[in-house]
């Protein structure tokens, strides 16, 4: 093996990108994580100014009326809630499935994912207002038998909500401890970098630090795929099934769930393809890392397919008028158009597009459907949790009418954007705190990574050390 | 006598596991010395080296608290306030399963990170030696050792290609 130095000691990791070495790594990302640009400044001046409207719009809303018996008017802050946590809060499970799975073109987007878990705070205090509008579960059917249950549901729910953000946060911090060591004895000896020495200036890359930090993110990383899936099914059974009475579906939870792991991909592309676009990381966020989430997005727009036609079925052909109802309110009738953008974008769009090879084999196509699949979930939510809350009598034996759509004005709106500008803040505040690259994992792909030439072409050649 | 730290660099991890087997051959023993890298490399690419860890042990401890904790509390309020509702049992299985999974989450996830903070034994005053090129992708070598072995340990690991060596109190 020649004995070259660092910096010229270069790999090839994908078949159309250049030669990259651990310091050209480290220089990149030390460059573009110390830097703050106007430019950046005016995105987080935006994004603030947005989402200090929407708090304003909250607070109107306040003011308006607040209580069980207004629920109807915050239907759309109950479904932006649901917005987040399906996105914000599935999208560090790309990180840890794939890492678990030790897939190689998972290494640029394991922190972009990673730290979507930032947002989970702006979730978990979107939550808070919700536990006073969610009505008393007696008299009506719940998944907690009775009201006797301690702390049933809302702590319970505020609890599942927060051990998902302390995991997701734990998860970040243990993953960036590496990065931040780095950054600090590379940076530019201001105020982030002595705060990063002093978390993470004991850290030196010993072996033993290595394998507790493997064993520690698998470990997080397990709990937090457990957490969310119950977290998901818990908030879709307390804040949208149990209003709707005689609404009996074990399907809806998860395919809730379903549309979480589908969105976190699209979460990750969106991000990855912003990074590019803005003319950073291009080789180190390589077109076959995009080629390759395409695939499970593709699956799983599928499998959200079969999840809503399996769903649908069971109702169609039972056909009892709270079936019929429940089918009106939620899909055909009161809320058909939010339903039909649902489908087309949560199935349709991506389907299409990504059945297609060679829009799979680009940047542009799977981003497309992965802005799909968010868009499409964002209509998920308001067709199922603005009806949901929006259902007076929820202690009736069964849905006996088709109620009325609710129609966002305009301080719905402008909860809605605050709410999306807020989760845009916190990532980008985040950003420069943790960086958006996960250095140690691109470098260690370095190790296992080369393009070699086979007869009259060249290929990506992977190694799996275990 | 006072312990000196030595640390050498190498451009190549093959240079590097060769210093380990060289310091291997000169009879000093695993935990003497560490290898410094700026990435995870594979178990056993520089020479197998054993250490027992109980990061395992904690979650599972914790699962088992957080588990215990929570049917203490659901079977607990259940039995102390005995209402029968909708004809179904006093400890209804489905609801108490939330709360123990959740308990059981909590117990796992906060043990998992009081156990990755104990086995790395933080927190840790002591600045231990180091060099930022190991940041650039360089390998680094350190080895712990007595005031007299330094002068060995300096030829072991300039003789295995070691760019630089240098040396500090421990």
């Amino acid at each position: 093996m020649p004995n070259l130095p660092p910096e010229q000691d270069k790999v090839q990791v994908s078949v159309e990108g250049r030669e990259l070495s651990s310091l050209m790594v480290t220089r990149e990302v030390s460059r573009d994580f110390f830097a703050i640009t106007p430019a950046y400044r005016r995105v987080l001046l935006i994004l603030g100014v947005v989402f200090l409207a929407g708090i304003i719009a909250i607070i109107l809303r306040f003011v308006d009326g607040f209580g069980v018996s207004e629920r109807a008017q915050w239907g759309y802050y109950s479904a932006m809630f649901a917005f987040l946590l399906i996105t914000a809060g599935s999208a560090p499970l790309v990180a840890v499935a794939f890492r678990l799975t030790k897939n190689h073109w998972r290494r640029p987007f394991s922190r972009i994912s990673e730290l979507y878990a930032v947002v989970g705070l702006l979730s978990l205090l979107w939550f808070l207002p919700l536990m006073a509008l969610l009505p008393p579960i007696e008299g009506r059917k719940t998944l907690w038998v009775s009201s006797n249950f301690v702390g049933a549901p809302l702590w319970w729910d505020l609890f599942a909500v927060m051990f998902l953000v302390i995991c997701g946060l734990g998860l970040l911090v243990l993953s960036a401890i590496p990065d931040a060591a780095l950054l600090a004895r590379t940076g530019d000896g201001g105020v982030r970098s002595r705060v990063l020495g002093a978390v993470a200036g004991f850290w030196r890359g010993t072996d033993a630090q290595w394998r507790w930090h493997r064993l520690g993110l698998t470990a997080l990383g397990a709990f937090y795929f457990m957490l969310l899936i119950m977290v998901q099914t818990l908030i879709n059974v307390d804040f949208v099934m149990s209003l709707v009475p005689g609404w009996k579906d074990s399907i809806m939870p998860a395919h809730q769930a379903l549309a979480g792991l589908q969105t976190a991909l699209g979460c990750v592309l969106v991000g990855a393809f912003i990074l590019r676009a803005t003319g950073r990381y291009r080789d180190l966020i390589p077109m076959e890392s995009f080629w390759a989430i395409s695939k499970i997005l593709l699956a799983l727009s599928l499998l959200w397919g079969y999840f809503w036609f399996a769903g649908l079925i069971t109702f169609w052909y039972g056909r009892t008028p709270v079936e019929q109802n429940v089918l009106r309110t939620f899909m055909f009738e009161s809320y058909r158009v939010p339903f039909l953008l649902n489908f087309f974008l949560s199935f349709l769009v991506p389907f299409v597009l990504l059945m297609w090879n060679p829009v799979r084999k680009s940047v542009i196509g799977p981003t497309i459907a992965g802005a799909s699949v968010i868009v499409g979930a964002f209509f998920m939510t308001v067709r199922l949790y603005v009806p949901a809350f929006g259902i007076e009598d929820i202690t009736s034996h069964g849905l006996a009418t088709v109620p009325l759509p609710i129609v966002p004005d305009v301080l719905d709106v402008f909860i809605i954007l605050g709410g999306l500008a807020g989760a845009g803040l916190i990532y980008m505040l985040a950003i420069k705190i943790i960086p958006i690259m996960s250095i140690w994992e691109i470098k260690e792909g370095l190790l296992y990574q080369r393009v070699r030439p086979l007869l009259r072409s060249r290929y990506l050649v992977l190694g799996k050390p275990d | 006598m006072t312990t000196q730290s030595v640390l050498a660099l190498y451009t190549n991890a093959d240079y590097a596991a060769e210093a380990g087997e060289a310091l291997d051959n000169a009879g000093f023993a695993k935990e003497d010395y560490d290898f410094l890298t700026d990435t995870p490399y594979p178990e056993g690419a520089f020479g197998e080296r054993h250490s027992s860890h109980r990061l395992y042990v904690f979650p599972f401890v914790g699962a088992l608290i957080g588990l215990t904790t929570a049917i203490l509390l659901t079977a607990g309020t259940q039995i102390s306030y005995p209402l029968v509702t909708g004809g179904k049992p006093i400890l209804s299985i489905p609801p108490m399963a939330i709360i123990t999974y959740e308990g059981t989450m909590l117990g796992a996830i906060l043990f998992t990170i009081i156990g990755i903070i104990f086995e790395s034994r933080l927190p840790s005053a002591k600045k231990r030696i180091y060099d930022d090129r190991i940041t650039e992708g360089y390998i680094g070598v350190v080895v712990d050792c007595e005031e007299d072995q330094v002068n060995t340990v300096e030829q072991i690991l300039t003789q295995a290609g070691a760019h630089e060596v240098r040396r500090e109190e421990a």
